[in-house]
């Protein structure tokens, strides 16, 4: 992100601030004043006493870091990014650590949107030298080509996939080539091939069923093709067992674009409002309904997000945008927080939230570059397509 | 979106190499934060800590029944814990004063943004107005590589809003000014000429009460001497002079010697013992002006009760953040302007007493009142300190 962007964002957040409300001693020392619903387990405590003890011990840290991020992923908590980069502090600022540390490195700092220096940890393991085991060279491969995708390198992406299928990565069987083989064809998709990506998905999942992942990439598929009735069966798939905070919060946009704002309300509840993303959507379809729970509902998320760049942390630009337009009626503010976002991720999501903002806020000129990108890449999407038209002078 | 081929490839490598995925980009909050403020009023900093819960449990392991839910009796039952933690993670600094916690507020909660957090409040006197405080920032710097600490600096009441700063654990002390009219950084630490450490050394004895009045008891009775159990006067300035040699030079050399222990690390005994014992040297000495009851020559009550003082100078030498590698310079400046304010309350006060000495109204007029009005304050302070209490104004 540039300093100009940065600095536009921690303008459009003043106000932030520490909020200084009066404490108070409970009267109870029966009230319950924290749920922890995650907190660490015996094992995990075990564990961390141990390295903290033996902290230059390179597996016991690989471990630890692994398990973090793990916890991290399911439960959407970002402090367990720092406790994983914590576990790797001996190496962590090596410019050669080991292959594994190297690659946990890589994974937490994309997950903090440090995209160009997870890049460049993944570019050394995925040159693949001989002491990087062909595993990891692998799941180095995988990451590499979603931060690619992320960042709007399709081509390089594509390639990145592409190479996963070939030798010597056949030798680690059909689960890898299941994941390599999505990859390309969802690239694919993006770039003018919807229909063969689509085939070619439709294959793989009849060899893996019920896999909700694959589920979820047809899904987002079948909504860039504007093929209502595929994409609901996919999504209704890819939700089989819950869905995770990914899938859930892109389900309810694909609901709350279909003014489906009821279904949004019942299966996004206060119960998920801890999550940023999934009170995001249930704010939109709050305020759409007219709903009095709405005004508190938006206070809250921004509270969260002046709270996250009182930190310095930018990585929640994406959301900000959505509420300042979707929301809050901001639409000048939600441009500049798209634009912000668009120099950072070059997603779908992020093409359209920027054309969105931009007619919006009667800029038209704004959206020229996503436009004049996705026609240059033959991005293929009946939104982006649509938005397209109403940009047109 | 990021992590779905991770999702895939955890699945890909479940068993084979890496248990491991990428975290979502739909996050739950943001990472981990304190909250510190600094009001600073005069003399007095009111220090304002608030902790997550969520994070005090993950280190101190609070919620003892381990049901995910924590009740204010586990954490009001750990307090001295957390205030433990809480002073080892947070080090302030007041440039050129020595300050004591005069009073630590209840243990309290509060609500932030990503849940209740701990409210740690202490009020610090010192022993002048201060004009600059540095802060020390380590906590949880061992377990999350992204906590961040945010600070606020307040001056006054009548000052404006403040500054902010990100502290990050384990970089260096943070310094914050009060300026004109609002506290602003400032990279500059320590005066950096020879004679700007003579300054703060002779400001430094200038402004410490407790050493004027230590050297003022003894100082009073070095125009007499004692015979019998009594104090009877010297004859003539040879040996007044003498004696007042022998007493400066015992203090100096002493405090010297644990002034440059303390300095170069080699000794640091805790501070409020440190404090305790200097008042309690006051005490004894202004005692003995009363009623003779220390054996020996004076110059050796001088001499181990300097040994004491040696070690309070060295905090406000601390505070100015030296390194310990460039400390001879800074050390022998402070020394020798210790030695020049002493040398100037010799002057002040050597020639009144020793044309006084032989009065009826030196002996009852100053030597006993002024000895007990200090034996009644040093008195004060022995409690206050020892007990870290709050009783004068």
């Amino acid at each position: 992100m540039n300093a100009i962007h940065l600095t536009a964002i921690v303008m459009l957040s003043l106000g932030a601030g520490t909020s200084l409300a009066a404490p108070r001693t409970p009267a109870n020392d029966d009230e319950i004043v924290q749920r922890l619903p995650y907190r660490l387990d015996a094992t995990a405590r075990a564990q961390r006493a141990q390295l903290a003890s033996r902290p230059q011990q390179l597996s016991l840290a690989l471990d630890t870091a692994r398990q973090a991020i793990d916890r991290a992923r399911r439960h959407g908590d970002p402090r367990e990014l720092g406790l994983a980069q914590a576990a790797l502090a001996p190496w962590w600022s090596l410019p050669a650590p080991p292959p594994a540390v190297r690659l946990l490195r890589a994974t937490i700092l994309q997950s903090q949107h440090a995209f160009d220096a997870s890049l460049k940890d993944l570019d050394v393991l995925a040159r693949g030298a001989p002491d990087i085991p062909v595993a990891l060279q692998a799941q180095a491969g995988l990451t590499r080509a979603s931060v690619l995708q992320v960042t709007g390198r399709l081509a390089e992406a594509g390639e990145a996939c592409g190479h996963l299928q070939a030798a010597p990565f056949t030798a680690l069987g059909a689960p890898l080539a299941l994941a390599a083989r999505a990859c390309s064809a969802e690239l694919q998709s993006l770039q003018g091939r919807p229909r063969e990506a689509e085939a070619a998905l439709a294959l793989l999942a009849r060899d893996a069923h019920a896999d909700t992942w694959l589920a979820l990439v047809r899904a987002e598929l079948a909504e860039r093709r504007g093929d209502d009735t595929a994409a609901e069966a996919r999504w209704r798939e890819a939700l089989t067992g819950g869905g995770d905070i990914y899938t859930r919060a892109a389900h309810a946009d694909w609901l709350l674009d279909r003014h489906r704002e009821a279904e949004v309300l019942k299966r996004l509840t206060p119960l998920d409002d801890e999550i940023d993303a999934l009170l995001l959507r249930r704010a939109i379809a709050l305020h759409r309904v007219h709903d009095p729970a709405a005004p508190a509902a938006a206070q809250t998320l921004q509270a969260r997000f002046d709270a996250a760049m009182q930190r310095g942390e930018t990585t929640h630009a994406r959301e900000q945008a959505r509420l300042a337009l979707d929301v809050q009626g901001r639409a000048a503010a939600a441009l500049v927080l798209a634009q912000a976002n668009w120099a950072q991720q070059k997603e779908p999501a992020d093409a359209l939230l920027l054309l969105r903002a931009a007619l919006a806020a009667g800029q038209p000129d704004a959206a020229e570059p996503v436009r004049r990108l996705v026609r240059q890449r033959g991005w293929s999407d009946v939104r982006l397509a649509a938005l397209d038209r109403s940009l047109q002078p | 979106m990021t992590h779905r081929f991770d999702t895939g490839a955890r699945r890909v490598f479940a068993g084979l190499l890496l248990a491991f995925a990428i975290a979502p980009a739909a996050q739950a909050h943001k990472a981990s934060d304190a909250y510190l403020t600094l009001r600073m009023d005069g003399d007095l900093i009111e220090q304002r800590l608030d902790i997550a819960l969520r994070d005090l449990d993950r280190d101190l392991a609070l919620d003892a029944d381990d049901n995910g839910e924590l009740r204010w009796g586990e954490v009001r039952g750990r307090w001295p814990e957390i205030e433990r933690l809480a002073d080892a993670g947070v080090q302030l600094a007041a440039e050129g004063r020595e300050c004591h916690v005069v009073a630590r507020a209840a243990p309290q909660i509060d609500e932030h943004t990503d849940g209740r957090y701990a409210v740690l409040q202490r009020s610090w006197r010192c022993n002048g107005p201060v004009g600059a405080v540095s802060v020390d920032y380590r906590l949880f710097q061992r377990s999350d590589a992204t906590h961040r600490g945010m600070a606020r600096v307040i001056g006054g009441a009548q000052l404006g809003d403040g500054q902010s700063a990100v502290l990050e654990p384990g970089a260096a002390p943070r310094r914050f000014v009060l300026g004109a009219g609002q506290p602003h950084a400032a990279s500059q630490h320590a005066p950096s000429s020879f004679l700007g450490f003579v300054a703060e050394g002779a400001h430094h004895i200038a402004i410490g009460l407790d050493h004027v009045l230590f050297l003022v008891t003894l100082l009073m009775v070095a125009v007499w001497r004692r015979s019998g159990g009594a104090w009877v006067p010297r004859d003539g300035v040879g040996p007044v002079l003498g004696e007042t040699l022998r007493l400066v030079t015992a203090f100096t050399a002493a405090h010297s010697i644990t002034l440059g222990l303390a300095a170069f690390g080699v000794l640091s005994p805790p501070s409020r013992w440190v404090e305790s014992l200097i008042a309690a040297s006051v005490l004894i000495a202004a005692l003995d002006n009363l009623w003779p009851f220390v054996p020996g020559p004076r110059w050796t009550m001088a001499a181990c009760f300097g040994l004491v003082h040696g070690f309070g100078f060295a905090g406000p030498l601390q505070d100015l953040g030296l390194q310990r590698g460039a400390l001879a310079m800074p050390l022998l400046g402070f020394n020798l302007g210790v030695e020049l304010g002493q040398l100037a309350i010799v002057a002040l006060l050597l020639p009144v007493a020793f044309v006084l000495r032989d009065g009826r109204f030196y002996r009852q007029g100053v030597v006993r009142l002024g000895s007990l009005a200090i034996a009644g304050t040093a008195a004060v302070w022995v409690v206050e300190r020892g007990l870290d209490l709050n009783l004068m104004p």
